[in-house]
């Protein structure tokens, strides 16, 4: 209890963290939700990895042009890899989401190669550059570190506008999702709806990519929403189910993680596979459960 | 026979340019109820995917003749099978999306919307699923909330691919008999797809068959003959 009147004490020192891991523990499920509807799960998984690949490049950018930054607190090296990140997000969701409505060759194994190849350019360009010796490797690696302010503000300015976007084009989002067909005879423009979506997408992916780490984004992107979609029994309770375990769980896994000294990030993902387990066994007894008869 | 509401003018449909079916030339009539007939493979699902728009033609063209000018509304019925039963929508929200073609992105469906909704779920006799879980209803009763969905579009053609598959004998009747129903009422000009035509043959006037890569066109009581109903069911079978 004292580590709980710690954290949510206006003078804890990693008090930024806290809020930037919740942050993203409420908005990532909300595009999870959509990524689980439209069975894209591993694209879920292979999504941070690649957009933490398109930070390793943009941080390696300066070294290779002979420039220098000042380190994972500045302006400039956020900026900078947010662009990375972002860049790759929608560069690979969207090659990878057309050759998954082509519908040739082996989707699983595009995605596995891309989520394993990431991983270790990323692994091995940071350790070759000296940011990655002050922080974005421990980033990359799932450890949620110091969070400046100005990274607070980015992280919930994105996050607000992803929610503002979600928010206002429900309808045209899941209409597209449920029935293409449907959507084109009445007139919608079915590809800038699926390129917003994606767009929605690659911007959280990046910026919890950015925030926490591909570790926790990946981890709140999907748990969440898998373990909501076990008991909600329409779409609202499915997305507010999702966002409500995805944010309670960031803050329980920032308590445990700080009560026993653990790096956060794999703390988080390990509780949210044991929700999940929970979740599943509990859906598995209740009678006339919905998570009994459709399963994501 | 009523003036024409959708002509086609040697129209060749297919995919990645190889045609399924060349040189259709034809016309449907207003309020006319049209049976699209022909065995796996002959084409009718292409054919029902570019009237729809959701595939271009090959070559030729298709002008439609709204009497407002604007262009023709289309109230799709697909198959009740090919929807993903992760979506937990329910009954009255899968009827609802047939508004969203006449709401503005980023505006909340207006009441008067969602009364019209519940009209037309009613009409189709599917007022009793609006609440329950779409992917939880039997294939009637999707093929009714799927109708409804269809009516809520205010459509000039109302358009249904196989409405009748995977449905048993009793529910087909009933859903035939109001699909007939709400063309006379409500003016629409209805074309179905179908391999069942002995139960559509009581409301079908005209009969579109796809045959040999051919498309022959006329009324159900000339064209559709025992003979030639013999020779598709070989076809079929063989």
């Amino acid at each position: 209890m004292e580590t709980l009147r710690l954290i949510l004490s206006p003078d804890f020192l990693l008090r930024n963290s806290v809020y930037t891991s919740v942050l993203v523990g409420f908005s990532c499920p909300l595009v999870g939700v959509f990524l689980v509807m439209r069975r894209l799960v591993f694209m879920g998984v292979a999504l941070p990895q690649i957009s933490s690949t398109g930070v390793a490049v943009a941080l390696s950018l300066p070294l290779w042009l002979g420039f220098s930054l000042t380190g994972h607190g500045s302006h400039s090296a956020h900026v900078l890899a947010f662009v990375g990140s972002m860049t790759f997000s929608l560069t690979a969701i969207l090659v990878l989401a057309f050759l998954e409505r082509r519908g040739r060759g082996q989707p699983e194994g595009r995605l596995g190669t891309a989520y394993v190849v990431a991983a270790a350019l990323s692994i091995l360009l940071l350790s070759k550059n000296p940011y990655g010796e002050i922080g974005w490797l421990d980033l990359l690696k799932g450890e949620v570190i110091t969070v400046s302010n100005f990274d607070l503000l980015l992280t919930a300015a994105t996050l607000a506008l992803v929610l503002a976007a979600l928010g206002l084009f429900h309808k045209e989002l899941l209409l597209v999702s449920f029935d293409r067909a449907m959507a084109i005879t009445l007139g919608k423009n079915v590809v800038f709806w699926d390129v917003l979506l994606y767009l929605l997408i690659g911007l959280t992916v990046s910026m919890a990519v950015l925030s926490v780490g591909p570790l926790i984004a990946f981890g709140f992107l999907l748990i969440p929403a898998l373990t909501a979609h076990l008991f909600a029994r329409n779409m609202r309770q499915f997305t507010m189910l999702a966002s409500l375990v995805g944010g309670a769980t960031a803050f329980l896994g920032f308590w445990v993680a700080y009560q026993y000294d653990a790096p956060v990030g794999p703390t988080d993902v390990v509780l949210l596979g044991m929700i999940y387990a929970a979740a599943w066994i509990i859906a598995r007894c209740l009678p006339g459960n919905p998570g009994k008869s459709h399963k994501a | 026979m009523n003036e024409a509401l959708i002509t086609l003018d040697k129209l060749s449909i297919g995919y990645n340019g190889q045609p399924v079916l060349s040189e259709i030339s034809l016309a449907i009539a207003r309020d006319s109820f049209t049976a699209i007939l022909g065995v796996n493979g002959s084409g009718k699902s292409t054919l029902l995917k570019t009237l729809l728009g959701l595939l271009p033609p090959i070559a030729g063209r298709i002008d439609t003749a709204a009497s407002t000018g604007a262009p023709l509304v289309f109230g799709y019925v697909p198959q009740s099978i090919q929807f993903d039963p992760i979506y937990l929508l329910k009954g009255f929200e899968v009827a609802l999306m047939g508004t969203y073609g006449r709401i503005r992105p980023g505006r909340f469906v207006p009441s008067s919307e969602r009364a019209f909704t519940r009209e037309c779920l009613r009409a189709a006799g599917a007022e009793e699923f609006a609440r329950k879980r779409f992917a939880e209803l039997s294939g009637g009763q999707k093929q009714r909330v799927l109708i409804a969905r269809a009516l809520t579009t205010r459509p000039d053609v109302l358009v249904l691919d196989e409405p009748t598959a995977g449905v048993d004998a009793a529910a087909t009747r009933t859903v035939l008999e109001f699909i007939a129903h709400a063309r006379k009422e409500r003016k629409i000009t209805v074309l179905l797809v179908t391999h069942d035509f002995a139960a559509v043959r009581r409301h079908a006037r005209q009969v579109l068959w796809l045959h040999h890569g051919k498309v022959l066109h006329g009324a159900a009581d000339e064209l559709v003959t025992s003979e030639r109903m013999a020779e598709m069911f070989e076809m079929e079978i063989g």
